[in-house]
């Protein structure tokens, strides 16, 4: 048997029958346990990372601060009605609906499907995107009919003497 | 000598608890639930010196390396 392992063919550069030792090829008990060690090793490293991301996330650290912005003032706006407006950036123009005496919502007005701008429908109590018939609930954000599947990114609001203030942007939730 | 292989049942245990582990983790993160994916990262890490441990501990027993 173990001649048979060990004889080499012919007398030639021999590459192939240079294993020396017998049963060096097999996998025995010693090694598959240090290859079942090295396993849960790597399952630790390879899950810091995503423990640094969640703890990252529970301390805040990803929130971000926007400056308040002013809107318009209580009384320019009547229930019903929508102002445009742009937030965070001077480019992301957004859009501030009064729902009732108290209940405020505003969002990004971008459609989330090729960002038309949406605007607000009174009779229909939607906000309608032009583009391809994309509609989006106010009270949500989210869209009910039409091409878009994301609803629309929230702006978080304040009222404060009268005014209304933009406060910072929801972050997205799937 | 008889070989003992409960080292590797052992650790094949831990593997197995490894990777139901890392899933939950990561479906955990998704679900934005940080103190579950913490908790499952605690364990992950925890496991690799129990892993180690039991290592050092089977790995003298039973028989000779190679049985003839």
């Amino acid at each position: 048997m173990t001649d048979r392992k060990n004889h080499i063919p012919f007398d030639e550069d021999n590459y192939t029958h240079n294993i020396e030792r017998n049963n060096e090829r097999m996998l025995d008990r010693r090694g598959f346990m240090k290859t079942l060690v090295g396993a849960a090793g790597l399952f630790a490293i390879s899950s810091l990372p995503w423990g640094t991301i969640a703890a990252k996330e529970l301390m805040g650290l990803s929130k971000k601060e926007y400056s308040h912005k002013k809107i318009a003032s209580l009384k320019a706006v009547a229930v019903g009605d929508s102002v445009d407006f742009s937030f965070p950036g001077e480019h992301d123009s957004a859009l501030l609906i009064r729902l009732s005496e108290t209940r405020f919502v505003a969002y990004q007005n971008a459609c989330t499907h090729l960002r038309c701008p949406v605007f607000w429908k009174k009779e229909e109590d939607k906000m309608i995107c032009p583009c391809h018939h994309g509609e989006f609930s106010a009270k949500t954000g989210k869209p009910v009919a039409g091409p878009p599947r994301r609803p629309l990114p929230q702006i978080q609001l304040k009222v404060e003497n009268g005014f209304i203030y933009a406060t910072g942007v929801k972050r997205y939730e799937a | 000598m008889k070989r003992s292989f409960l080292g590797v049942f052992l650790l094949a245990l831990i593997l197995a608890i490894n990777i139901v582990t890392t899933q939950f983790m990561v479906h955990q993160f998704f679900y934005e639930h940080y103190t579950n994916t913490l908790a499952c990262v605690a364990l992950n890490l925890f496991l690799f010196p129990v892993a180690l441990l039991i290592y050092k501990k089977e790995i003298h027993k039973g028989g000779k390396k190679y049985e003839q």
